[in-house]
């Protein structure tokens, strides 16, 4: 073993990621005990905000006078009885706060003359509701802007570009973690209380913003002996063939409706129902289809929107305005061109199991945010900024409580040196990251590993990645400090794939983001969350049953069932 | 993805590499470089950080691999068709 200089870093509560769930635990923990040091560290950029950042600003809210049991319920149905009830009546009970925050952080959001607030339904859903931040373009940018204010005000230390690699115990007691500068390659110990993991959804870094998170602290939880659950749903999103779009979920609401070749609205066959108007992981499904059946390319008709709604889907400002002109300047225009949309993998929606206080039930281990699971793979516009801000605000407040009087442990010393030994492949020649990770995209990318799942696709991308771990990961190089943390991150990813398909091939039913061409139909017995067990190192399914027994609303409902497949 | 930046009215000020997500650009002998060019998410932060306007992101990105076949139509006994 190489001798090291380790720098030791003490906190109280450690926050591993820095977007929209790090810090409002942060802010939450510092309002609620001042007196604790609170730190984030994140991989990239020190207060760039995250994916939130990047993001519309949009937020699902419960408002005041509305039943939070009645959007509960729209959960019930939308993800065909996989809803922790309890869960997300908090969640819902605490979004006003969340909107109301951001309103007070000086954040407008597209109000009406008449008072009140503008609101698109998302989904066909009777009750849940996205509020659209009132300037398309910034809403994410100014969030992040509003929030690390208050960081500064409230006294919350920050550090960038390092990369997690492994949680550090004092017996079975979370109390630490070992990082790197991913640019100058110092070493660091953190020594803390405890931790909050707030480090988003593994991606597959596409071509979509979801680029920074890929689920290396997600596997650093499991081996510090949390479990893990939904790992058999994909964030599987319609997307521009050659760009990214950010903002389409309100395009369906709107009047958007994806066509084939022959002008054919292409969901209407699928779902008389709700036509377009529905989740990706649904679209996507029909677009598989009717490209399978020679009916594309699909492109994306958005010619019904009103001319008084183009307001909220119009760039105005930041980013998304300059992404607007540079398409244009490329003799794109977004909303008249038939421009071709295709189905394409973003990230697994797996994440760690943990209650609404974000404990994972491993002592000194918290999760918020995307990292934590909530959802069964289908989506709405605005769900991951408000539950990120709800969760991580729980979390926070939960660790601080944690923290308070309590001790900073040493780390055991064994597994803190050896987590160390990581920094000796910085130099190591190899296979790119950059390579393997297309070889990974590849093997997850057909029809019938993620869309349309089949036990052959599944067994085949099986076959792939076993092959990949024991053949090509070994080779990965790490030249330097930045390509360590890539050859990690894309060891993290091909891990990842492989618990989804674990969980893929042990749920043999379709509900909600979950299709499987062999078990097209839901049945009673799998009303259940698959659960992902560390059993000596191995990850075990096992059912978990939804205790319908025990919540407010019965299962009477499937929102699958408006489908045809 | 990133595409050039013009080194002559680069001023080295490094708030572009600062706020890269990705560690894809770096300052060096005073100037901003790319450095990790395939890492780059097309976020523009870069872009939209510099004071003399020496950079330029193309909107498109590398393309995703193909996901079309191979794939399997499976009739409702899992027979294939």
């Amino acid at each position: 073993m190489k001798e090291r200089t380790i720098t030791r870093v003490a906190t109280d509560v450690l926050i591993l990621g820095g977007g929209s769930a790090g810090i409002w635990a942060a802010r939450q923990a510092k309002l609620e005990h001042p007196e604790l040091d609170v730190l984030i560290v994140d991989k990239a950029a020190q207060d760039w905000g995250g994916l939130m950042s990047l993001s519309g600003g949009d937020l699902e809210v419960t408002m005041p006078g509305e039943d939070p049991g009645e959007w509960v319920q729209d959960l019930v149905y939308y993800w065909d009885g996989l809803c922790d009830q309890l869960m997300m009546r908090e969640i819902w009970e605490d979004s006003h706060n969340v909107f109301s925050t951001y309103q007070d952080l000086g954040l407008e959001f597209f109000d009406l003359p008449e008072g009140g607030y503008r609101s698109v339904p998302q989904r066909n859903l009777p009750h849940i509701r996205l509020y659209p931040y009132k300037y398309k373009g910034t809403g994410g940018a100014a969030m992040r802007d509003a929030l690390v204010g208050e960081m500064n005000q409230l006294g919350v230390r920050r550090m960038g570009r390092i990369f997690i690699t492994e949680f550090l115990k004092r017996d079975s007691r979370v109390c630490g973690a070992f990082g790197f500068n991913l640019v100058t390659g110092e070493a660091y110990e953190f020594q803390c209380a405890c931790v909050v993991n707030a480090s988003g959804s593994p991606s597959y870094k596409p071509t979509y913003n979801n680029n920074t998170c890929t689920g290396e602290s997600i596997l650093a939880a499991f081996r510090a002996g949390a479990s893990l659950r939904n790992f058999e749903f994909l964030n599987i999103w319609n997307v521009p063939r050659q760009f990214a779009w950010e903002g389409q979920t309100i395009l369906m609401p709107l009047g958007a409706k994806f066509v084939n070749r022959f002008g054919t609205p292409v969901m209407e066959p699928y779902s008389p129902v709700l036509g377009s108007n529905t989740d990706p992981h649904y679209l996507t499904r029909a677009m598989a289809l009717e490209i399978s059946q020679g009916r594309g390319p699909i492109t994306l008709d958005m010619s019904a929107i009103r001319e008084e709604d183009r307001i909220l889907i119009r760039p105005q400002t930041g980013s998304q305005l300059l992404h607007y002109n540079k398409l244009m300047e490329e003799g794109i225009q977004f909303f008249t061109d038939p421009l071709e949309w295709i189905p394409q993998i973003q990230m697994v929606i797996g994440a760690i199991d943990a209650d609404v206080q974000g404990r994972t039930g491993v002592d000194g281990l918290f999760a918020a945010g995307r990292c934590r699971s909530l959802d069964p793979g289908v989506y709405m516009g605005g769900f991951a900024l408000t539950t990120t801000a709800v969760t991580g605000r729980k979390a926070g407040a939960a660790a601080a409580e944690y923290a308070c009087g309590s001790d900073r442990p040493e780390p055991d010393r064994d597994p803190a040196l050896q987590a160390a030994q990581v920094m000796d492949r910085i130099g190591r020649e190899g296979s790119s990251a950059h390579d393997v990770l297309r070889q990974i995209q590849t093997l997850m990318a057909p029809y019938d590993v993620t869309i349309l799942k089949t036990r052959e696709g599944l067994e085949r991308a099986q076959k792939g990645l076993d092959t990949l771990a024991a053949e090509v990961l070994p080779r990965l190089g790490s030249e330097s400090p930045h390509y360590l943390a890539k050859a990690l991150e894309v060891e993290a990813i091909a891990e990842i794939s492989r618990l989804y398909v674990t969980a893929s091939l042990f749920r043999t039913d379709s509900r909600a983001g979950h299709y499987r061409q062999d078990y097209p139909d839901r049945y009673e017995d799998w009303l259940c969350w698959v659960i992902l067990h560390n059993e000596d190192g191995q990850a075990v399914p096992h059912r978990q049953p939804v205790p319908v027994e025990q919540y407010p609303y019965p299962v009477t409902g499937y929102y699958r069932d408006n489908f045809t497949f | 993805m990133i595409q050039s930046i013009d080194s002559s009215a680069c001023v080295g000020c490094g708030a572009c590499v600062e706020r890269c997500p990705l560690d894809t650009l770096r300052l060096r002998e005073g100037k901003a470089v790319i450095a990790h060019g395939d890492d780059c998410m097309t976020c523009y932060l870069c872009e939209m950080a510099c004071p003399t306007g020496a950079i330029f992101v193309h909107p498109f990105k590398e393309p995703f691999p193909t996901v079309f076949p191979p794939f399997l139509m499976l009739d409702q006994k899992g027979e294939a068709q």
